[in-house]
């Protein structure tokens, strides 16, 4: 086998190496690349900045464990954008998840955040957790005609959600004037859209994972979808945006240099490519 | 009697009539229709919830099975089975006996295994994904040229080490976002409704049977 045609089938064994030495690298010693800003973390920060006082948002959990290196890191950054503003806006948070696994993510952030000491906000009267609503989209459209009996409790106390001061005058989605969610796939957008959207017209802003970015397209168009956060990268300009560098800003390097080797593998590969194919190899 | 009763026709209206329950409320303002809609609903939840009990008994069944036949990677079907019972039992919403979210084992179970296991999922993508884009794309005809400088201009776009010395690649790939990428997901989307509206159409009539008697055609 020529070298031509060895660069156009290098073994995977030896790119899995390659990629594995490009993403550790950066994290043992950080590069401090500068981080340009893109338009959807911009929007998505001019979004929450301008969200009207004693609005009622619902953060939905969308997503397991699986999706925590990508999704977390914005969803802690949004939250800390939320709490922080939420003293002097009157905010009221209610934090749901369509993903079974999502309340656990969820206290996973309460451990590193502890809202009540850094924000002071209060369980129960500026936030409260209702956990899991099952059921996918039967579930989401379930939610949005009668909360109450859809989750009598809450999820961090068990208690009747009458014992909160928050839930007062919160029944329907018609009581909700946005919803920030956090997703991997299904369920997500498109069933929130068609239960929630569509017959109520609640907002939606969403933070997704890269390979669904695509999809997002059509809905941001459209307009059914008022900000969009696409992946980690958009997590780490964000996170410099609002000032709070945190886990996105510490992947980008990370990030860059496995962009770097895809870009140089496919140069490579497409070199000996035409190459051969000039001296009539291929 | 019970010929009757066992009728491929009373499955196909139970499923006509839950159907149209949940399409018609969706278009029209009828409280009766509303409520009987929310009921439904609420039976549905049920049935999911009691899906998730169908769920273990069936990893039981599969792992239980291959590890009595001493089946291929039997060993780890032990490890699935172990640490399956102990997460939910450690889980269980009994407080008073120190069980629930707050204990020590399920905590421990998913914060140190359940995380990096899954976070190991999801990363090892970034081995498939850099292999996969090394073959892929490769100039072989114009179509995969069309691939290869957008999916490249893409990536390169999403990279700060790219971004910082080469603006311009941002307005490229925001162009290639909002243009063709809505463009063809657009067509899609509108694809795929229609299918499911053919789909569901069919269902209703009762032609489409393949949820019926293990998908058979009766």
């Amino acid at each position: 086998m020529s070298i031509l045609e060895k660069l156009q089938n290098i073994n995977r064994r030896y790119i899995y190496l390659l990629a594995w030495v490009f993403v550790l690298f950066p994290l043992l010693f950080p590069l401090g690349l500068p981080v340009p800003i893109g338009r959807e973390s911009k929007a998505w920060k001019e979004y929450i900045e301008n969200i009207p006082s004693d609005s009622t948002i619902i953060v939905t959990m969308d997503y397991g464990v699986s999706g925590m290196p990508e999704l977390y890191p914005m969803t802690v950054a949004t939250m800390h954008h939320l709490w922080t503003d939420t003293a002097s806006k009157n905010f009221k948070i209610i934090v749901v998840a369509t993903w079974n696994q999502g309340p656990l993510v969820f206290d996973t952030l309460l451990d590193q955040m502890n809202p009540a000491s850094t924000y002071g906000v209060v369980y129960g009267e500026d936030w409260i957790e209702l956990g899991w609503i099952p059921g996918s989209e039967t579930g989401m459209a379930a939610l949005a005609t009668d909360m109450w009996s859809q989750t009598p409790k809450d999820f961090l106390e068990n208690r009747p959600l009458s014992e909160y001061p928050i839930m007062e005058n919160i029944k329907t989605a018609e009581d909700i004037d946005l919803v920030v969610s956090f997703e991997t796939g299904t369920p997500g957008l498109p069933e929130w859209l068609r239960q929630w959207n569509t017959p109520y017209g609640t907002p939606f802003i969403v933070g997704c994972i890269g390979v669904s970015v695509p999809g997002m397209a059509p809905y941001l168009a459209s307009g059914q979808l008022a900000a969009l956060m696409p992946g980690l990268t958009a997590s780490g300009e964000y996170e410099l945006l609002i000032g709070r560098p945190g886990l996105a800003v510490s992947g980008l390097d990370a990030v860059s240099m496995s962009h770097l080797l895809v870009v140089l593998l496919v140069v490579v590969g497409n070199i000996a490519f035409f190459a051969s194919k000039s001296k009539g190899v291929n | 009697m019970s010929e009757k009763l066992r009728s491929i026709e009373i499955p196909i209206i139970i499923t006509a009539i839950c159907t149209l329950l949940q399409v018609i409320p969706y278009y029209l303002d009828i409280q009766f229709l509303d409520n009987a809609s929310a009921i439904e609903r609420d039976w549905m939840l049920l049935i999911v919830n009691m899906a998730v009990f169908v769920g273990v008994i069936s990893i039981g069944q599969v792992h239980g099975r291959k590890i009595m036949r001493r089946a291929k990677n039997w060993e780890y079907s032990i490890i699935l089975m172990v640490a399956m019972i102990i997460m939910a039992l450690t889980g269980l919403p009994i407080e008073s006996i120190g069980l629930g979210l707050d204990n020590t084992i399920y905590n421990f179970l998913f914060i140190q295994v359940l995380t990096p296991l899954g976070s190991t999922m999801y990363s090892i993508l970034a081995f498939f994904i850099t292999s996969a884009a090394y073959r892929a794309f490769r100039a072989r005809n114009i179509e995969a040229a069309l691939i290869l400088v957008s999916g490249t201009i893409v990536v390169m776009s999403n990279a700060p080490l790219f971004t910082s010395s080469l603006p311009f690649l941002i307005t490229w790939k925001n162009w290639i976002f909002d243009v063709p990428n809505t463009a063809t997901m657009r067509g899609v989307m509108m694809g795929a409704a229609l299918g499911a509206i053919a789909l569901a159409v069919r269902t209703l009539m009762g032609i489409e049977r393949g949820y019926l008697r293990g998908g058979g055609t009766d």
